[in-house]
């Protein structure tokens, strides 16, 4: 399906700085009009051969430029429950970019200025949200040690005491991606999404940027699910036994059961530069404008800043002695 | 080049308001020095010599140079600074005057009664001055022994604090260089008598090195932002920020065990143990090598 301009018959598209549908034709607003469309190979618009990928589920056509949702890939199975609209748009996505860039003080100064852009897409990235019912019980044997001086002598106390926690947690929508494409330590890093925004599918909003359905089925992927809300419980439960110098445990046990899973559609920003003959990958979170990539680093800063810090803190703690000294 | 001054900025403007007191400060000893000069009123100290190199430790040019800088130090602190090295064993004299003294008093005994039959003392006989004793000569305990013999004021400007800390800064270099040694004497003591001491611990040479290294070791880590980005979310960034409801929650105390441990007290063997100061007019401490 593609959305036509109901005034100039162009292709209008999602604009995340209007929180609207816009054409940018004729620049007028909410003026879309469904074109269905059931072909996977050839475009709505122009009818263009198209050439899309496994799991593509929006596309752009590269003959008229028509930005194509893929009826058949939002619907039924593929339908998600939910949507995270684009917040940020392409601008402040590549200001956000920059912000990192000169936040990071070991990329070379000419960065900025030489990196040329490769590409540039707004992607509807598939995630499967879980939740969990946490209930964990442990016991355990603490230790607190306690240790003074009375005369010549050193005296060491320990307590030693029965540590029993019974924990109950509920999870909401732990994120996990369910696209082969994007890495998953990435797409861990660009969380967290404020949920607050998520909708109820809408196709309009996938006009304008590209997108994928799921690639692996929940039950797939439910381990990383499962690893993340374990990783939080145990820290939960670490945070309820301070005051223990070490903890001995004699029984745990952490049962996640599942009470849900939703399946919906997170934005992001993929840039891709070019730099000095290498190519540098970044991702925003279309929602928040969080930066995940790595940047070049300039042997150069590294050596001359650390130089410079090595002599001004010696030299620094150097005077201050001396100033101690004489005083 | 603008960006490196817009993030160093602050360290320089640390480093450099460092300079700033530091020269301050030494200015104003000077100046504290400069109002409070006036001429000695003890005129009856029976020599104008204050380097007393009998132990031949020192050049007659640094002898000549430590002279001056006595010269100098005297007339600002209003103190006498006298200087004495030795290569003889005190074992006979010390026990004369003092039957019984131990090994590490002899250096005491001679710096006192050295101090008392010149007439030492800038503003009296046996009056405000300092003294340092260092004896090169091993005694029969195997051990060189040093005296820092304080009087008037300086007994009691000077804490034990502040004479280990002094001793300590001749010991650091007395045995490579022995000039560079009596000279810090000289220059530390100026300090001391016209600052507040609140610093009276050795701080070896090294110390700023390492910070220094450990510190821009420290920036380069916490700078090697190259990598892919920070992890933002906590235990509680899926629980909605709602705590966990805890059914049980209970420290039961079960048992308790003391240990003892004698503490071991450490005699003065190596590096250089010092005693308090002799009764009477003289104040001071030692330390030996």
């Amino acid at each position: 399906m593609i959305f036509k301009c109901k005034n100039c018959g162009g292709n209008v598209v999602y604009e995340p700085g209007r929180g609207r549908m816009y054409c940018p034709h004729c620049e007028g607003e909410d003026s879309e009009e469904k074109i269905q469309g059931e072909s996977l190979t050839q475009c709505v618009n122009c009818g263009a051969p198209l050439e899309i990928q496994e799991y593509t589920s929006a596309s752009r056509c590269g003959h008229c430029g028509c930005y194509i949702v893929f009826q058949e890939r939002v619907e039924g199975e593929y339908e998600p429950h939910m949507l995270l609209p684009f917040h940020i748009n392409k601008n402040a996505a590549v200001q956000a970019l920059n912000r990192e860039f000169s936040r990071r003080l070991f990329t070379p100064s000419d960065f900025l200025s030489e990196k040329s852009l490769e590409k540039m897409e707004g992607i509807y990235v598939p995630f499967w949200l879980y939740d969990y019912q946490a209930c964990y019980d442990f016991t355990g044997e603490g230790v607190r040690i306690r240790t003074w001086v009375a005369g010549n002598t050193e005296y060491t106390e320990r307590s030693y005491f029965e540590v029993v926690r019974k924990m109950d947690l509920d999870f909401d929508k732990v994120p996990v991606d369910a696209s082969y494409a994007m890495e998953d330590g990435i797409m861990d890093l660009m969380e967290p999404y404020d949920y607050g925004q998520l909708q109820g599918f809408d196709p309009k909003y996938m006009s304008g940027f590209y997108g994928e359905v799921y690639n692996q089925a929940a039950a797939e992927l439910e381990d990383r699910a499962k690893e993340k809300s374990r990783g939080a419980s145990e820290e939960l439960l670490q945070g309820s036994m301070q005051g223990y110098n070490t903890i001995r445990p004699i029984y745990k046990n952490l049962d996640l059961r599942g009470r849900g899973v939703r399946y919906a559609l997170m934005p992001v920003w993929q840039y891709v530069y070019r730099y000095k003959g290498k190519t540098y990958q970044y991702h925003v979170n279309g929602q928040t404008g969080k930066v995940i990539g790595t940047t070049p680093v300039s042997m150069e800063k590294v050596l001359s800043y650390s130089v410079s810090v090595f002599a001004a803190v010696t030299a620094m703690c150097y005077l201050a002695i001396r100033v101690l000294e004489i005083l | 080049m603008r960006e490196y001054f817009r993030y160093f900025k602050w360290m320089y403007i640390v480093l450099g308001a460092l300079l700033l007191v530091y020269g301050f400060l030494n200015a104003g000893h000077l100046a504290l020095a400069k109002a409070s000069g006036h001429d000695r009123d003890n005129q009856s100290c029976t020599t104008t010599e204050r380097v007393f190199d009998y132990g031949d430790v020192l050049t007659d040019e640094e002898e000549e140079k430590l002279r001056r800088l006595i010269a100098k130090r005297e007339k600002q602190t209003r103190c006498d600074i006298v200087l004495i090295t030795l290569q003889e064993s005190l074992k006979e004299y010390a026990r004369q005057i003092e039957p019984g003294v131990g090994y590490d008093e002899f250096v005491r005994v001679y710096a006192e009664r050295f101090y008392e039959e010149h007439n030492f003392g800038y503003d009296r006989p046996n009056g405000d001055g300092i003294v340092l004793v260092d004896n090169w000569y091993r005694e029969d305990d195997g051990r060189i022994y040093t005296w820092l013999c304080t009087t008037g004021r300086v007994k009691e400007k000077y804490t034990d604090a502040a004479v280990d800390h002094i001793l300590d800064n001749v010991y650091r270099y007395v045995e490579k260089n022995p000039y560079r040694a009596y000279k810090t004497y000289i220059n530390d003591f100026y300090h001391d008598m016209l600052g507040i001491r609140i610093f009276t611990f050795y701080v070896p040479g090294y110390v700023p090195w390492i910070v220094g290294f450990l510190a821009a070791a420290l920036f380069v880590i916490c700078n090697r932002r190259s990598k892919k980005g920070e992890k933002t979310t906590t235990a509680l960034t899926y629980t909605g920020g709602v705590q966990p409801r805890f059914r049980v929650r209970q420290d039961r105390f079960l048992r308790k065990s003391v240990v003892t441990r004698k503490i071991q007290t450490s005699s003065s063997g190596g590096g250089g143990g010092r005693s308090g100061g002799g009764g009477g007019s003289h104040g001071g401490g030692g330390h030996s090598r």
